[in-house]
């Protein structure tokens, strides 16, 4: 990766960082969005939507909504996306085994992204109280500029976290990869396949439907069955 | 019948209820016992487009609440009783309204109040008439959603509110 | 006093501006300045370029609601204010209105997009992501911004057009019960992606497809871990760990 590539992964960063919370909520933030759309601006898609498979289903069943901040899992598939392509070349490895570590070293740093996420949003409490100042003054246009500004510190949030994961996960890349590589790849497949499952376990866990255990049992059993005997 | 839960929250029906409570405690009933709600026929229909089909409705003023708690109308139903405030709840108890336990989700700031936790605020009024519900045998814990951690309402008050 | 309207211009601006409902999101307040924003061009084709005093307080405090139902509320006031404007004596007046709708309009986004639309559509995208197709995240985008778009116009005309009456239109169309179907098809996928996950497994193990059954009691246990409160970051590290762990052993 060149200058120019990690600036635009700088972009991206606040880009789907902003559609979180601020700023039209399309879904580019989710992972299995964000980490292609960064892996095609840098060149690699398919390594994107790998990333984007394994980290989707997580933390899907968490509201953005109220007072709760979820862990934040766009910028965990950004830069993991943007560890792979940028220590993967320089230790010299690639494809699932390069996925996989860096989505490892990605996920607990989202929780960094809790912490500037949550010191955005009390920037935004002076906004709110400037604003409606403004407002009662009279100043309508003061009350515009209060509100669009909520938008920067969103966006600085997103890419600080972006900024935490890239750099300490290509530190910690860089001590524990060479120790590490072996077992990732040793156990393969059934890393990929856990993180998958996890997800999907925290999400039918989560999820507020009476009969969904019997529905998620006879789904499985049903798929399961027809694909052997089929 | 039977009272599954009975909670003070000043927003009534909202996310919280219906998306984390009434799975938690499998409710199939959300009793609304309020004098100005039950007056308002048009804040009783934005209530009831909310709610699922699966879950009943009802909606009433606190004498009203009171007599079909009392009736078999509800002999089968496990049901989520709600207040707006400790005045409400302290009114359905001594209408004859009888829960062992009141949970406090909700209760909004405004001037004069003392806020405790994040989502409830209470003035002396408040502390005063919680402790003529209690002093009937109540039990009052405050838990917002069933996620957080119980507590006991005197640990909360003890604390000081600011 | 006849009641004024609001032009085409006016509320296609209301429109995008809800898109920027949440761009000051604060624990204090909420969405008080996103609300007002929403509504400014219509205050001003209402009131002219001065806003009277009274209106800046009435709207310029705490509000919160679902992000796809504001320009069906913001709709809503902008009709109650112009009949109050025009001197009409309303059965609720525009602060009752926004207090009473607030929380149910969010309880009924929460479930519907949050709990319903967001992980069918996922879900339906992490399938064709299997296939290995980058029309993934096109099928999820697509499949969760139709809805999306269609309610927060949609809602803006409702409220536009029908005033209080909006609710009863969204009333009749069963929004939490649509909620609750869309559940259930997401846990039925949910299984149908973990079933032929094991599938590829055993494939790949060559191992005979029964095995693959052992993987349903783990992921019911992880399950319910989950409903209990365990977080997605335990079980990772949990299942992570333990298998680098066997990896390594042997």
């Amino acid at each position: 990766m060149v200058a120019g590539d990690y600036l635009l992964a700088g972009l991206v960063a606040m880009l789907t960082g902003l559609d979180r919370v601020a700023l039209v909520q399309a879904m580019i933030s989710r992972p299995l969005v964000a980490a292609p759309l960064t892996g095609w601006l840098l060149g690699n898609p398919m390594i994107g939507l790998e990333i984007g498979m394994l980290l989707e289903l997580l933390w899907l069943g968490r509201l953005p909504v109220g007072a709760a901040i979820p862990p934040d899992d766009t910028q965990v598939a950004v830069g993991a996306t943007v560890l792979a392509l940028s220590v993967g070349p320089l230790l010299g490895l690639h494809g699932m085994p390069m996925v996989i570590l860096a989505v490892l070293v990605a996920i607990p740093l989202g929780k960094f992204g809790q912490v500037f996420d949550r010191l955005a949003r009390h920037v935004n409490d002076r906004l709110a109280v400037s604003g409606e100042n403004a407002l009662l003054a009279g100043s309508t246009r003061g009350m515009e500029r209060n509100h669009l500004f909520g938008l920067a510190s969103f966006a600085l949030a997103s890419l600080a976290t972006a900024l935490v994961i890239v750099l300490v996960g290509s530190f910690i890349l860089y001590e524990a990869a060479p120790f590490l590589i072996g077992a990732v790849r040793e156990a393969g497949l059934s890393l990929q396949y856990s993180l998958v499952l996890v997800g999907a376990a925290s999400l039918l866990g989560t999820i507020n439907v009476n009969r969904s255990i019997s529905l998620f049992c006879a789904a499985f059993t049903g798929t399961l069955l027809v694909l052997w005997l089929g | 019948m039977s009272i599954v839960l009975a909670r003070i929250d000043s927003r009534l029906v909202h996310g919280q209820v219906l998306e984390a409570w009434v799975p938690y405690v499998n409710a199939d009933c959300i009793v609304v016992a309020n004098d100005v709600v039950a007056g308002t026929s048009f804040q009783r229909m934005v209530m009831q487009a909310a709610v699922p089909s699966s879950v009943k409705l009802i909606i009433g003023t606190l004498e009203e609440t009171a007599s079909i708690l009392s009736s078999a109308e509800l002999l089968k139903k496990r049901v989520l009783l709600l207040f707006a405030s400790s005045d409400d709840a302290l009114k359905a108890r001594q209408l004859g309204v009888s829960f062992p336990k009141l949970n406090l989700g909700n209760m909004h700031s405004s001037a004069g109040k003392d806020r405790y936790t994040c989502t409830i605020a209470l003035d002396q009024e408040d502390i005063e008439k919680l402790q003529l519900v209690e002093d009937q045998g109540v039990t009052i814990v405050s838990q917002c959603v069933p996620a957080d951690r119980e507590q006991n309402w005197h640990k909360l008050v003890r604390s000081g509110g600011r | 006093m006849k009641e004024r309207g609001l032009s085409w211009l006016t509320l296609t601006r209301m429109y995008l501006r809800s898109f920027l409902l949440q761009a000051s999101w604060n624990f204090e307040k909420l969405q008080n300045l996103g609300f007002f924003y929403l509504i400014l061009p219509g205050l001003h084709s209402l009131y002219g370029d001065e806003l009277p005093e009274e209106v800046c307080r009435r709207h310029g405090g705490y509000f919160n609601t679902h992000p796809c139902f504001a320009p069906l509320v913001a709709a809503t006031v902008l009709r109650l204010e112009a009949r109050s404007l025009a001197g009409e004596d309303l059965a609720v007046d525009v602060e009752t209105y926004k207090s009473m709708v607030m929380a149910p309009f969010a309880a009924m986004g929460d479930a519907l997009f949050w709990g319903g639309i967001r992980p069918l559509a996922a879900l339906i995208g992490l399938l064709v992501a299997s296939q290995g197709s980058l029309w993934a995240p096109v099928v999820f985008l697509v499949l969760f911004n139709l809805p999306h778009l269609v309610l927060r116009g949609g809602g803006l005309l409702l409220g536009h057009m029908q005033g209080l009456n909006a609710i009863e239109t969204v009333q009749k169309c069963r929004l939490p019960d649509l909620a609750i179907r869309l559940k259930e098809s997401t846990t039925i996928l949910i299984g149908i992606l973990c079933a032929y996950l094991s599938y590829k497994g055993c494939e790949h193990q060559s191992l005979s497809v029964v095995w693959g059954f052992v993987l349903l009691p783990v992921v019911l246990l992880f399950a319910w871990m989950a409903h209990k409160g365990v977080t997605s970051l335990f079980l990772v590290l949990l299942t992570t760990s333990s298998l680098l762990l066997l990896a390594l052993l042997f």
